[in-house]
């Protein structure tokens, strides 16, 4: 029995009277470690809410969000980060005045960055070893070539897996994916699929945002659906393909667009 | 020493003096992203203390309550802790406030200051200053005072910037650049956003009151005409001269800028009334060069050239 690594219970969020995710009773569900979570739903389902409940950049009306024993609900954007959550964007964000490398280096916890170890110099000897394991990062997502570019070189596919390396650098305990395949060319989105697979099999957990559907559906091994801010249904991609309730809201709306 | 020489020393002194205040606007801004507008109220809360800290005591006409005659180097040492705790207790409270928000209360708190050096006589003789700022004997050396302090001033240049550039080079100037490019993203690496910007804004004063204590030595004098909202867009236009981030366009900017003003000034006049049609012509020919050299930016692509940073 594998244990939870990250709980969501009961968690509401409003904007103002509007009940965004949670309804009355609250959003639930877990991700155990190891565990390839898809979070699915149509547009308005509260898909980025849920996502952001989760990392930590909104905070609950009610309930809470539990990593590996610590409350992201209470815990500070930065803190959130060193508790083991690595998260990618929407839309991918770079640093641009750092080369790519940069970009990635700069993605690890690093002793260096006090003032104490600039005066020291102390810095210095870890440099190297963080330089290899950005460039073995950088190799792993396919940008290897791309080391000494400048991002704004590089394309929104590019710069996705840019986002997925700077979070590798720091080996996260969980990764969270936001619409990974927006913006990808779709002869890149089976090569992706790969990578997050592979991803997996290293017993990796991830938990992925997407309303490609058949996307998820293909490598997630847990799936969880919401709509109206409300879980809809949640299991494994079988059971998710043969749920009616899934099948009426979702399927169907997907199919008529 | 003929003309053209004392011309020179002047702007080596003072282009070095006021370009540690450029490399600390450069930190501060074009590296950390913070916009500070009162960047002359740490330079003169370095002279002020430099100034209190090596003065006699009171007496005769004396408004000021403290002077503790202590000796330069503690006077010096004095305005770099000044500065610092000026910027503790003005970045506390402010450095959560982004862009122009940040602008106007960092100009806000240089005016504060402004005006109670000038109300609160106990500090300094309010409008009147303090002269005779006691400064070392530059002829032990054997040398014109001139070349000591115009030495004094390019050292601190110097080690300004060896700082900052060694600040920069090392992983924390890498955390700096993330958090200026994206807040959010940096966050999402776990980087400490509101201590970073906290850090580099108190380090990057220090040398700002350094070059107070320096300034008051040379000029023997402070007063609060001396500290107004002028230096401070003196040191944002040597900035933006010599382009941002780069720590030798910084310099190059402001000895640009010194060499300028100096060489206009060392124009010999005839009649007052030559002079005062030279100051006005002085402006105008300010205000087109500014534009040439925005347009142009020769001394930015002089410094890039040079040191990509």
């Amino acid at each position: 029995m594998t244990r939870d690594l990250l709980v969501v219970d009961k968690v509401t969020k409003r904007f103002g009277g509007l009940k965004a995710v949670g309804g009355d009773a609250g959003l639930s569900f877990s991700v155990p470690e190891g565990t390839f979570l898809g979070l699915i739903g149509p547009n308005g389902a509260g898909k980025s809410t849920t996502f952001n409940l989760i990392s930590g950049v909104l905070k609950p009306t009610s309930g809470s969000v539990i990593l590996d024993g610590k409350d992201l609900s209470t815990a500070r954007a930065s803190d959130i980060a060193s508790f083991g959550l690595g998260r990618t964007f929407q839309t991918p964000r770079a640093f641009p005045s750092l080369t790519v490398l940069e970009n990635v280096m700069v993605g690890a916890d690093n002793e260096g960055e006090t003032l104490l170890s600039v005066f020291r110099g102390s810095w210095r000897p870890r440099e190297r070893a963080l330089r290899d394991k950005a460039k073995e990062v950088l190799e792993r997502v396919g940008l290897t070539e791309r080391i000494n570019d400048v991002v704004a070189n590089l394309s929104g596919g590019e710069l996705r897996m840019l986002e997925v390396a700077r979070q590798l650098v720091r080996d996260p305990k969980i990764l969270l994916l936001d619409e990974p395949t927006a913006g990808v060319d779709p002869s890149l989105q089976a090569k992706l699929s790969r990578f997050l697979v592979d991803l997996h099999g290293e017993g990796r957990t991830l938990v992925v945002v997407e309303h490609n559907l058949h996307f998820l559906l293909q490598i997630a091994d847990s799936v969880v659906v919401l709509q109206n801010g409300e879980l809809l249904s949640n299991g494994t991609p079988g059971e998710i393909k043969s749920d009616e309730k899934v099948i009426a809201a979702y399927l169907g709306a997907d199919h008529a667009a | 020493m003929n003309t053209l020489a004392q011309t020179a020393l002047t702007i080596v002194m003072f282009g070095s003096l006021f370009s540690v205040l450029t490399l600390s606007l450069n930190l501060q801004y074009a590296r950390g992203g913070m916009i500070n507008f009162g960047t002359v109220a740490y330079f003169a809360a370095g002279a002020y203390a430099y100034a209190i800290v090596t003065q006699e005591p009171p007496h005769g006409l004396d408004q000021y309550l403290v002077g503790l005659d202590a000796p330069w180097w503690a006077g010096f040492i004095a305005a770099g802790i000044a500065a610092m705790a000026f910027a503790i207790l003005t970045g506390w409270p402010t450095l959560r406030l982004r862009g122009e928000y940040l602008a106007l209360t960092t100009f806000a708190f240089a005016e504060m200051l402004s005006s109670l050096l000038v109300n609160e006589r106990r500090i300094g003789n309010g409008t009147v200053g303090l002269a005779n700022v006691e400064r070392p004997d530059a002829n032990i050396l054997g040398l014109s005072e001139n070349i000591v302090y115009a030495g004094a001033a390019f050292l601190l240049m110097l080690a300004t910037a060896y700082a900052f550039s060694r600040l920069l080079a090392s992983p924390y100037g890498r955390a700096i650049d993330a958090v200026r490019d994206d807040e959010v993203a940096a966050q999402a690496i776990g980087k400490d956003i509101a201590r970073l910007r906290f850090q580099v804004f108190v380090l990057s004063s220090i040398p700002i009151g350094f070059a107070g204590a320096l300034y008051a030595m040379i000029t023997t004098l402070v007063n609060p005409n001396l500290f107004s909202a002028e230096v401070t867009f003196f040191v944002w236009i040597a900035l933006v001269l010599g382009g941002e981030r780069t720590i030798l366009g910084a310099v190059v900017g402001t000895m640009a800028l010194v060499g300028f003003q100096e060489a206009i000034r060392a124009i010999p006049f005839e009649s007052v009334r030559a002079a005062e049609i030279a100051a006005s012509a002085e402006d105008i020919v300010t205000g087109i060069l500014f534009i040439v050299i925005l347009r142009w930016q020769p001394f930015a692509a002089f410094a890039r050239r040079r040191q990509p940073a």
